[in-house]
């Protein structure tokens, strides 16, 4: 951790960075993301197992994109979503110095996202069969069983979009549910609105979702979201061998095709 | 406020008699924003275009449905009208009452239902339409005429006539098609290659043309007035340049097995070759599949020995070249069913049935056999010959419900050309109806019959088999009740069914034109439209549109001229600006549009501060480039880009108009 | 059931399968009145969304039609619209939305015999399958429990 806080200090004190994101403990002992300016504050840093979230997404928000040069504190996912972010053209060149931990302790600060490319294919997050235990229990059941079952679990959106708020790769400045001509997601507080939301949200992330998992874990009405993000990306990865977060480069399974995509679904 | 006007088209019967066209104009009137609403028996007629207008000022309309045919049909017609009455004409719609709904549907009140449901749907499209002006692009006065059979010839020649350039790609060696391959042609008998060959010559020497043998189509881009046409030319292994056409590499070939495409596999050529005497250009190319050099390893190599001017050059690559074309005319002919498509005439084991196009080249004066009928497998002079006409054709059991329509015709040439050879011999043309529609044809098959002495037996021949080295020809005589025929023949001729080139699927890819179900390249309209495709620019003429006789492809040729001609008179030309845009303000310039736009058309623009320095960069599409998919348009997350005529606003629109609360009282 | 006339809406594209609805009314081809076609220039234009806004509007059944793989028009707007629906289906059937109820078909400009069959087809596929009221309800299903049958009804 020294060394890590060492290397944030030195960052803003040569002025390489003039804004480093990274996480604190709050009061309440919670972990936070943290907004380091100046090398005095670099005190309060702290990174361990319950460093978890996604802090790509801060990248993107207009109080960061203030400043000129950007540090970051990246975990694995981090790291995915930035790649992803990178080939998708939102991170300018020579804008952002990312910074990760490996897993021996090790600080590495990567000089370009072609090592971070690398850096990811050498470091490959494990499937959580838990998580592809539950899909396929849900896949095992009835149709209309699994309706019930959605209906139920989506009926108790709030639409308060934190899954969107925390969503590293929700970038949009205007998102389709603030489009009211025409209006593309219902409004009313009843369900209709909600499975639009949720589906179009995924169809939005299919290709694109890193996997963190970060809108199930802020979902204030405890609504699996992960397993939809886990299905829409092993579907990805099934049909079109393709996972979100690999590549700097732009060929996704929903911006190409083969002339041989299966179509036995087509009449 | 939206103030629309209805006009239900009765199309005389074709709607009035299965939609109640006056309840439908009666409840459209109900429709929220509709002003005006009325029927009439013919909306496309001078009086009701005079209704549209009239009504359009007298209502003070902001927009138009017309329910009658589809808008493929008369789109253009009612938008015309409504620009006449001073109404912008892409404020005009059509509901598709006629394609969609009364010819599909019986009289009934779900029928006259279905037909206010369409014309509601697009009144709630319409409301949300919005004026747009047509695209001025420029044209490239330059045509690409595919395939050097008469057909590209005629068209050719026509355009390069009216002072226009034109690039001809031919696939084989030699224009000519197959035309040349024939002897005489009906109804004149005069000599084919007497009549094309000047034409052939004129083609190569105008200054007009560029003709490219050798060559095939590689990809076709752009659109009307400017497209981008890549040409492979394949490597030929002679330089044209340099060779004078001695013909010395061609006599001296050691391999001359090589059955020969010019003499419908009758005859064998070398490896190194000019197709026919009078090919054009006359200069070999080396058939790079059966020549020695090539297939062992540079072992051979004595056409580059002897030649005097040193033109073999194996070293030659195929090379690929882009030229700018403003139109495309697609005159790649077709290709016949050959002999062993037949199993009950012997799956082509027996030599001497032969398809009519070999039958040509055996009474040419340049085939094989110097012009006398010979047959193929001992070369002895047939005494008896049966002639077969719908083979293939018009058989649903064989796959092609079509009549092929030159067999007829050819037939009894055939018989008559063998009667006038083999003064003793006997000519029998088994039919199923004699197809002589045509000037002086049906005339010309009386003379076959009458003068000539050709005995038409009217009935199917059921099966052929060699017997005592006769063919045995079993039919019947249906006007002789059916009773069996039974002929022990020396040769029999097949009049196969004309069909698509092989490779006629994938041209029409390249080109992004609609084909029929039988691969032959569809006509935008079947009467109305009969040398234009479906893709603005791109003209058909000639056997690729469908079998037809060399009369109606040189017509055929002539008109596609005419029509690139017409379209070359003008400067620049309008397209429709149905093309999608970016909203500048929401784009967040992830840029996935831009690989799957077919046509490059997006591109990167850059936003800039007043200090010029970048803000971000966003998407812009180039509307001489876009072409109006909307792949991208459904691809934005944010919704950012959108496209004119199927907007956001306007397909939602119309699906929510559908079947809702609202929606009319279903049966 | 009997009496059951499904309501079906079908997304095509202009220069296929439009054409192709074309060719079966002049050809008079016979076929059930049950459906309503909405234009697109291209497979490729047609938004997921729109799916969705037909289940919305009361359709019970969808059809999604287009020029056959190569036969495009736009050259590709149809291989981008196969990736699309093979990426909505697989979600919406893990939402336990009825897919059965969007059939996908290519019909060219020369297969209008073939769009009458598939229109018979769907109409008696859905009937057999009944009216989609499930996603109807959606629309009345207020914040909580569906499982106490507790339906707020917000209009």
């Amino acid at each position: 951790m020294q060394e890590l806080n060492n290397k944030i200090a030195e960052l803003l004190t040569n002025n390489l960075v003039s804004i480093f994101i990274s996480y604190k403990k709050g009061l309440n002992g919670k972990i936070k993301p943290a907004f380091f300016t100046k090398p005095n504050e670099v005190y309060e840093n702290y990174f361990g197992d319950e460093a978890q979230q996604n802090l790509a997404v801060y990248v993107h928000k207009p109080e960061v994109k203030k400043y000129s040069k950007v540090g970051i504190l990246a975990n694995i996912f981090a790291l995915k979503a930035l790649l992803q972010l990178y080939a998708e053209n939102q991170i300018k060149d020579n804008y952002l110095t990312i910074v990760t931990v490996n897993q021996d302790n090790k600080v590495i600060v990567f000089a370009d996202f072609n090592e971070i490319e690398s850096y990811i294919a050498q470091h490959q997050i494990e499937k959580n069969t838990n998580k592809q235990k539950e899909i396929n229990e849900l896949l095992s059941l009835s149709r209309e069983k699994r309706w019930e079952f959605w209906v139920e679990q989506l009926s108790s959106c709030i639409k308060c979009y934190a899954c969107r708020a925390i969503c590293p790769m929700c970038y949009c400045s205007k998102c389709t549910v603030e489009l009211n001509q025409p209006q593309w997601i219902s409004v009313p507080a009843h369900s209709l609105g909600n499975f639009e939301w949720h589906i179009m949200r995924m169809m939005h992330l299919a290709c694109r979702c890193i996997n963190c998992q970060e809108c199930s874990r802020v979902c204030p009405m405890n609504i699996p979201l992960h397993l939809l993000t886990t299905k829409i990306n092993s579907d990805m990865e099934e049909e079109f061998g393709q996972i979100a977060g690999m590549k700097t480069t732009l060929d996704f399974a929903l911006n190409t095709f083969k002339v041989d995509d299966y179509e036995n679904f087509i009449r | 406020m939206s103030r629309i006007g209805v006009f239900v088209c009765h199309c005389g019967e074709n709607i009035g008699a299965t939609v109640d066209c006056a309840e439908v104009a009666k409840m459209a009137k109900d429709f929220p924003g509709v002003a005006f609403s009325i029927d009439y028996k013919y909306m496309c007629s001078d009086p009701g275009q005079t209704l549209i207008k009239e009504a359009i000022k007298e209502h003070n309309l902001t927009g138009v449905v017309v329910a009658a045919c589809s808008p493929r049909m008369h789109e253009p017609t009612f938008r015309k009208v409504a620009a006449e009455a001073g109404l912008n004409p892409y404020l005009c719609e059509m509901a598709n009452l006629r394609e969609h709904c009364s010819w599909v549907h019986y009289k009934d009140k779900s029928t006259t239902l279905k037909a206010a449901e369409l014309v509601r749907m697009l009144v709630e499209k319409v409301k949300l339409n919005t004026p747009l002006y047509p695209i001025k692009v420029p044209v490239t006065k330059t045509a690409l005429v595919i395939g050097g059979g008469i057909a590209g010839i005629q068209t050719a020649l026509d355009i390069a006539n009216s002072g226009h350039k034109v690039i001809m790609v031919e696939k084989s060696p030699s224009i000519g098609g197959h035309m040349s391959q024939l002897s005489e042609t009906f109804p004149t008998l005069d000599c084919s290659q007497c009549i094309l060959t000047p034409r052939m010559v004129e083609v190569a020497q105008h200054p007009n043309i560029t003709l490219y043998t050798y060559a095939e189509l590689e990809s076709l881009d752009g659109f009307i007035g400017n497209f981008k046409a890549t040409i492979k030319l394949k490597a030929k292994s002679v330089d044209h340049s340099v060779c004078n056409g001695c013909g010395e590499c061609s006599a001296k070939c050691p391999i001359k097995k090589i059955p020969d495409e010019f003499n419908a596999g009758l005859g064998t050529r070398p490896a190194i070759y000019v197709p026919f005497p009078q090919a054009v250009p006359n200069k070999p190319v080396i058939d790079r599949d059966n020549c020695t050099y090539f297939r062992k390893n540079g072992k051979c190599g004595l056409c580059e020995k002897i030649c005097p001017t040193k033109a073999i050059d194996f070293s030659q690559k195929d090379e690929f070249i882009t030229v700018d074309v403003g139109a495309v005319v697609v005159t790649t002919g077709f290709d016949i069913k050959g002999t062993d498509f037949f199993p009950e005439y012997g799956y082509g084991k027996y030599k001497d049935i032969i398809t009519g196009l070999q039958f040509e080249r055996l009474a040419s004066a340049s085939g094989p056999t110097l012009g006398e009928i010979r047959r193929p497998s001992d070369g002895k002079i047939p005494q008896n010959i049966v002639f077969i006409s719908c083979a293939g054709s018009r058989d649903p059991a064989k796959g092609i419900d079509y009549c092929s329509k030159i067999c007829c015709m050819y037939l009894a040439k055939h018989a008559m050309l063998y009667k006038h050879k083999v003064h003793s011999g006997k000519a029998s043309v088994f039919y199923m109806d004699i197809r002589a529609g045509g000037k002086t044809y049906e005339e010309f098959v009386r003379r076959a019959i009458e003068e000539d002495e050709v005995n038409y037996v009217r009935g199917r021949v059921s099966r052929i088999y060699e017997k005592d080295g006769k063919l045995i020809v079993k039919g019947v005589d249906t006007l002789l009740n059916s009773y069996p025929v039974e002929i022990e023949a020396d040769m029999v001729v097949l009049g196969t069914a004309g069909i698509a080139n092989p490779e006629s699927e994938s041209l029409a890819q390249k080109l992004h034109i609609s084909y029929d179900q039988y691969h032959f390249f569809a006509e935008a309209h079947p009467k109305l439209r009969p040398v234009e495709t479906n893709t603005a620019g791109i003209m058909l003429a000639g056997a690729c549109q469908f079998p037809k006789d060399i009369p109606d492809s040189v017509s055929q040729a002539s008109g596609a001229a005419s029509k690139v001609s017409a379209l070359f008179s003008q400067n620049e030309l309008t397209r429709d600006p149905l093309i999608a845009f970016v909203n500048k303000n929401t784009c967040v310039g992830c840029f996935m549009c831009q690989s799957v736009c077919p046509y490059l058309a997006i591109e990167k623009e850059k936003i800039k501060a007043k200090d010029g320095s970048v803000i971000r960069e966003v998407a812009k599409i180039n509307p001489g480039l876009c072409q109006g998919c909307g792949t991208c348009v459904a691809l934005c997350r944010s919704k950012s880009i959108d496209i004119n005529g199927y907007s956001h606003k306007q397909v939602y629109a119309e699906v929510m108009s559908l079947f809702n609360e609202r929606s009319l009282e279903y049966v | 059931m009997s009496d059951f006339e499904p309501k079906i809406i079908a997304f095509v594209c202009n220069w296929c399968t439009y054409a192709g609805a074309d060719l079966a009314g002049t050809s008079r081809i016979k076929y059930a009145h049950n459906i309503r076609i909405v234009r697109f220039p291209c497979t490729g234009r047609i938004d997921f969304m729109l799916l969705l806004k037909a289940f919305q509007s009361g359709a019970d059944g969808i059809i999604v039609s287009g020029c056959h793989p190569a036969d495009c028009h736009y050259t590709a707007g149809n291989y981008h619209a196969r990736r699309r629906w093979i990426v909505f289906q697989n979600l919406l059937n893990f939402l336990g939305i009825d897919t059965r109820r969007i059939t996908f078909s290519w019909v060219s400009a020369a297969e209008g015999a073939k769009w009458g069959h598939l229109v018979n087809e769907v109409v008696d596929n859905i009937k057999k399958i009944g009216p989609y009221t499930e996603y109807a309800k959606l629309g009345k299903i207020g914040i909580g429990s569906i499982s106490e049958g507790n339906y707020a009804r917000i209009e």
